[in-house]
């Protein structure tokens, strides 16, 4: 009798009842998602973004100020955009496979954390990292938006001052058309927009990886994917031009438009970064929207995910 | 899948509407024309569906310079004609391209020795006109733009020598957002030199003199001073101002320098 005692450990019961969501387990992941992100060097790609500014701003082709300006600011949005998908697809590609190979994963998963933790915090993290990322990023043009701005500013005002032609009203009328495609808070939407479109590009790419065999397959569909949600508006148009908007072509338009996110609406950034008046209330719906994404992609990806063995 | 589908179906709409409404406040561009699709490279056709239009609209602009560079006007205006369709709402563009033909192209004909004369006229009466219409569109897509308008009536004024066009364009220029004040006289400064709007000039430019002395200006007196004479106004009602083409030179009475030769010619 006490030999099977001795044999047959007693279980402590649970001091307490593990909740059913947490978000320190959440913060503990995306903590270390972070720092796992970190430590690949991925924000060495600012220095690339930085030459990329530097140099579009000293094209010195001759053109006007505004335009000159404009197109500093068109490259460097276009390319935080850029940086900001990309790095969503990379990042979260190789984040699930990777924990796998290192056996992270497994170490993870047979403590009390849920897998909707797992995978709230690995999205967490990416979007953390690209936040930051953008905002370097921003910060870094800004600086050379505003020093480009400042620079033509004062030039004009010497050359048209100088010039007795000129009356205080168009000097002040010349200057405002610079500035207006200078430095403004509202391109800190423009920033939001490539943020909320990284967002989903993330959220999408953690689905697909749940269920991918490689972390190369999850980069690949997940581009095209890309591509395809950023072109099926201008497709569906064409397509059912070209078909006199024939039966089947329209049913075939309709799946795609089902099943693959409409990415060119997360392309306002462009329309910001042009300089057009900013209607919040659409911005606030397309916050909403990204939101709406999140939540039913992840629980996608845990429906899954749930089922994975490993 | 079917969640897939379902969450598919329940967004469509909004996302429909949302559309709508981003395109509708210019927030979000329209997809490029067929025609551009059809002209632009694999590279830029990728890119652009990718959702980097802006960036390739810089890029290509960059290549227009090098036409521009080149004198090869054709490839400027196709790559020109790609460049607004990704970007119809960037007013630049349209200026650009505007200024490139309509200016330069017609100035290289006037100069460009390695056509005949008959060659170098018609292609500058042609790239004049192609500007003209290049404005129009530009004017379609942007309604409110100054600055296309101010470009429009470069070209009528310095190429096409239209007095009654380049007055009806600044005209319309008036009053819109970003319009240089200067345009309020050029209006009834060309609109003097359209036959047949004589009248209606002096009294816009008699309007524009009793606005007040910051409107006292050279031009504007002269062209009051011409349209006086032309309309045999009574001399009681012309402006006081003395015609400032006629007005004495001061004599200097200062002593010629030691090293001055006749005609003010100052030798080191």
């Amino acid at each position: 009798m006490s030999d099977s005692n001795a044999t047959t450990p007693t279980l402590r019961p649970p001091t307490a009842k593990v909740p059913l969501f947490s978000f320190g387990r959440v913060w503990t992941i995306a903590g270390s998602t972070v720092t796992q992100l970190v430590r690949m060097k991925t924000f060495y790609f600012l220095l690339a973004f930085a030459l990329v500014v530097v140099a579009v701003g000293n094209f010195n082709i001759p053109t006007t100020p505004a335009k000159e300006l404009s197109m500093i600011k068109k490259v460097s949005f276009g390319t935080m955009d850029l940086f900001a998908w990309l790095f969503a697809i990379v990042s979260t590609a190789l984040l699930i496979p990777r924990d796998l190979e290192d056996r992270t994963l497994y170490t993870i998963l047979s403590k009390p954390v849920r897998r909707i933790e797992y995978l709230v915090g690995k999205l967490g993290g990416v979007l953390f990292v690209v936040g930051v990322s953008l905002l370097a990023m921003y910060a870094i043009c800004a600086v050379m938006i505003y020093a480009r701005e400042i620079n033509f500013v004062g030039a004009e005002f010497e050359a048209m001052k100088a010039d007795s032609r000129y009356t205080q009203e168009e000097i002040a009328e010349q200057l405002s058309l610079i500035q207006v495609q200078g430095l403004r808070a509202e391109l800190g939407i423009a920033v939001l927009a490539s943020f909320l479109k990284a967002s989903v590009v993330a959220v999408v790419t953690i689905f697909i990886s749940t269920f991918a065999s490689s972390s190369l397959f999850t980069i690949i569909v997940s581009v095209l994917l890309f591509l395809i949600g950023h072109a099926h508006t201008m497709a569906t148009n064409f397509w059912l031009h070209e078909s006199d908007s024939n039966l089947f072509v329209q049913m075939l338009v309709k799946v795609v438009k089902i099943l693959i996110p409409n990415y060119q609406l997360f392309s306002f950034s462009e329309g910001v970064v042009q300089g057009e008046a900013i209607n919040y209330a659409v911005v606030s719906q397309m916050g909403m929207l990204t939101g709406g994404y999140l939540v039913v992609f992840l629980l996608l990806s845990l429906l899954v995910f749930v089922d994975k063995e490993f | 899948m079917a969640g897939l589908a379902l969450f598919g179906v329940i967004r469509e709409p909004i996302e429909d509407k949302l559309r709508v409404r981003l395109v509708e406040s210019n927030l979000l561009l329209p997809p490029p024309g067929q025609t551009a699709m059809e002209q632009m490279s694999q590279s830029t056709l990728i890119g652009t569906l990718g959702g980097l239009r802006s960036l390739i609209a810089v890029f290509l602009t960059l290549e227009a310079y090098e036409h521009f560079g080149n004198k090869d006007w054709e490839q400027l205006s196709q790559t020109y004609a790609i460049i607004t369709n990704l970007e119809p709402r960037d007013e630049e563009h349209w200026v650009s391209w505007i200024w490139h033909i309509g200016i330069n192209a017609t100035a290289n004909m006037e100069i460009d020795t390695r056509l005949p004369e008959f060659e170098r006229k018609r292609r500058f009466f042609a790239y004049a006109l192609e500007a003209v219409k290049i404005a129009e569109n530009g004017i379609k897509q942007i309604p409110e733009s100054s600055v296309i308008r101010m470009q429009l009536a470069e070209v009528y004024r310095e190429k096409l020598k239209d007095n009654c066009a380049t007055s009806r364009v600044y005209g319309e220029t008036i009053g819109l957002t970003g319009a240089l004040p200067f345009v309020e006289r050029f209006h009834g400064y060309f609109m003097a030199r359209c036959d047949g709007k004589e009248q209606e000039a002096y009294d816009y430019l008699t309007a524009l003199y009793r606005e007040g002395e910051r409107n006292h200006l050279p031009t504007l007196i002269v062209e009051i001073k011409k349209l006086e004479k032309f309309l045999n106004i009574p001399v009681p009602q012309r402006i006081p101002d003395a015609d400032p083409d006629r007005r004495p030179q001061k004599s200097s009475s200062k002593k010629p320098a030691p090293n001055q030769i006749p005609g003010g010619i100052i030798i080191p």
